[in-house]
């Protein structure tokens, strides 16, 4: 029997209909199209489907909807506000630490959780806050060298998504 | 992967969450963390007609206490970074802290609770698997068939039980709360473990884990927990090592040790032989003793695909070895204990 939740995504409230045996993820990417959110092992391994459900990393893929009633959830499309990336994801791009992209918004969303918690992390606790989230390109130094330099306020002016980041600039 | 149906209820008492699980019309079963049994439903090992949520359960079973006569006392649905950043528990429970964040990923930490850690099934790699995966193989004791593939020709199930959390508090000497339909009781977590792969605890329909009970710590007092696998993060415990003890008031010598190992049986497996280290020195031939026992003790099978049985069994030495080194140290450098 389909129940009523009412959550609040990325700032929004949103109320749905959902089945008991729904996920989380599977909410999020077919019913609220928010579809940055990656389903990936789908078994609590990879943490490509990391949102965060009241100031803590979750894994969306083993979460059920229907327990998330009145949660607070944080999807990668609420990250940048007002059309301006966020530090993080700044940080990412002029650190070269996305390749594919299919991690990337799982160990964002794992920084950010940290970074809100513990603004200025040792390394060591940078690379323990996005040990769940597994990266097959192998780019991990770049991953957490990028989540570093925010703490270390070395990325911090906010810019527009349209701006293109140094490391594409080329010489013709 | 999508979920099989069922029908879903959060009841707000316990005794109301009692009797849906009691109840064998319903076919129910509790979700507290939910981050194993979401799987076990995704693989069809589990298919309930009813999931009883905890979690809206009294805020006493959410709650973390501490008295230096009682000791810790923490609730079955405190998740398991709560516990680990809890000031006090980080203060006077080193070993614990190290247990609770060798477990999974920060993400599985934040979701998962302690009383379902402690209630976690035993794993098999010829049970843990898809659906698909099963098909190829006649089903083993755990599915209700009647062969092991794990040791041919065994009667019983041999499905290894990896938990983390419950040798550290083990070596602790915690007791559980379990409350059921009317009744309530208190008991050494040692004897919550039955030994049996299929079933691996001893609670019964309708009863819940509802506290975790740890004494208080000795003085001089020490441990560690020590954890084998292939990854940093994620992974069960291939072999895990808890180690703790307490020296005598104004001696250098040994006045109480236990030691549990996990990932080497189908229950956390206590070492008896620390026994022996009362009243003694710890150094050269006494530990070297200790993890010879344990080596003899521990029967590491093909339960896991990841390493040899062989090689976690010889591991057993080295990780003893290190861990009484560890919680020693903590001692002697006055630690936080």
């Amino acid at each position: 029997m389909k129940k009523v939740v009412t959550l609040r995504v990325n700032g929004e409230q949103v109320e749905l209909e959902v089945r008991p045996n729904q996920t989380l993820l599977d909410v999020l990417r077919d019913d609220l199209e928010l579809t940055g959110t990656k389903r990936g092992c789908d078994s609590a391994v990879c943490g490509a489907c990391t949102v965060i459900m009241d100031g803590e990393p979750v894994l969306s893929c083993m979460t059920l909807a229907v327990r998330c009633h009145g949660k607070n959830i944080l999807t990668i499309e609420g990250l940048a506000e007002d059309g301006k990336l966020h530090p993080l994801q700044k940080s990412a791009i002029e650190h070269g630490a996305v390749q594919c992209g299919f991690c990337t918004p799982g160990w964002l969303l794992s920084a950010k959780a940290l970074l809100e918690n513990n603004p200025s992390p040792t390394p060591e606790e940078v690379q323990t806050s996005v040990s769940g989230n597994l990266c097959r390109c192998t780019g991990y130094q770049k991953i957490v060298d990028s989540i570093l330099a925010v703490a270390e306020g070395k990325v911090h002016k906010p810019s527009k998504p349209s701006e293109e980041p140094a490391c594409w600039k080329r010489d013709v | 992967m999508k979920l099989p149906p069922f029908e879903y209820v959060a009841p707000n008492s316990l005794t109301k969450a009692c009797e849906l699980l009691r109840d064998k019309k319903n076919k129910a079963i509790p979700i507290a963390g939910g981050t194993v049994l979401l799987m076990a439903l995704k693989n069809r090992l589990k298919t309930p007609n009813l999931l009883v949520d905890l979690h809206n359960l009294p805020k006493s079973l959410h709650h973390i206490a501490y008295s230096p006569k009682q000791g810790l006392t923490l609730g079955g649905l405190v998740s398991l970074r709560q516990a680990a950043n809890h000031t006090v528990v980080r203060d006077k429970y080193p070993i614990f802290v190290q247990a609770l964040l060798s477990v999974g990923s920060p993400q599985l930490q934040a979701m998962g609770t302690l009383g379902g850690n402690l209630c976690q099934d035993n794993l098999c790699v010829y049970y843990n698997r898809s659906p698909m995966l099963r098909q190829a193989l006649e089903p083993c004791h755990k599915l209700g068939g009647k062969i092991c593939h794990t040791i041919s020709g065994s009667k019983t199930c041999w499905a290894t039980y990896c938990g983390d959390v419950a040798p550290a508090l083990l070596a602790l000497q915690a007791k559980v709360k379990i409350i059921g339909p009317g009744s309530e009781k208190v008991i050494p977590l040692q004897k919550f473990y039955t030994a049996d792969g299929k079933k691996p605890n001893i609670l019964k329909p309708g009863e819940i884990l509802t506290e975790i009970q740890v004494p208080p710590p000795r003085p001089r007092s020490g441990g560690a927990y020590l954890k084998l696998r292939i990854r940093k993060a994620i992974d069960y415990p291939l072999l895990g090592a808890a180690f703790w003890h307490s020296l005598r008031n104004g001696e250098a010598v040994c006045e109480e040790a236990t030691l549990v190992l996990t990932g080497v049986e189908r229950a956390p497996l206590f070492i008896q032989e620390t026994e022996t280290l009362k009243g003694r020195r710890l150094e050269g031939k006494i530990i070297e003793d200790l993890a010879e026992a344990a080596y003899r003790r521990a029967h590491p099978l093909h339960t896991v695909c990841e390493l040899t049985p062989k090689y976690r069994k010889d591991m057993v030495r080295v990780y003893v070895r290190e861990a009484v080194r560890l919680a020693l140290q903590q001692v002697l450098k006055g630690g936080t204990l």
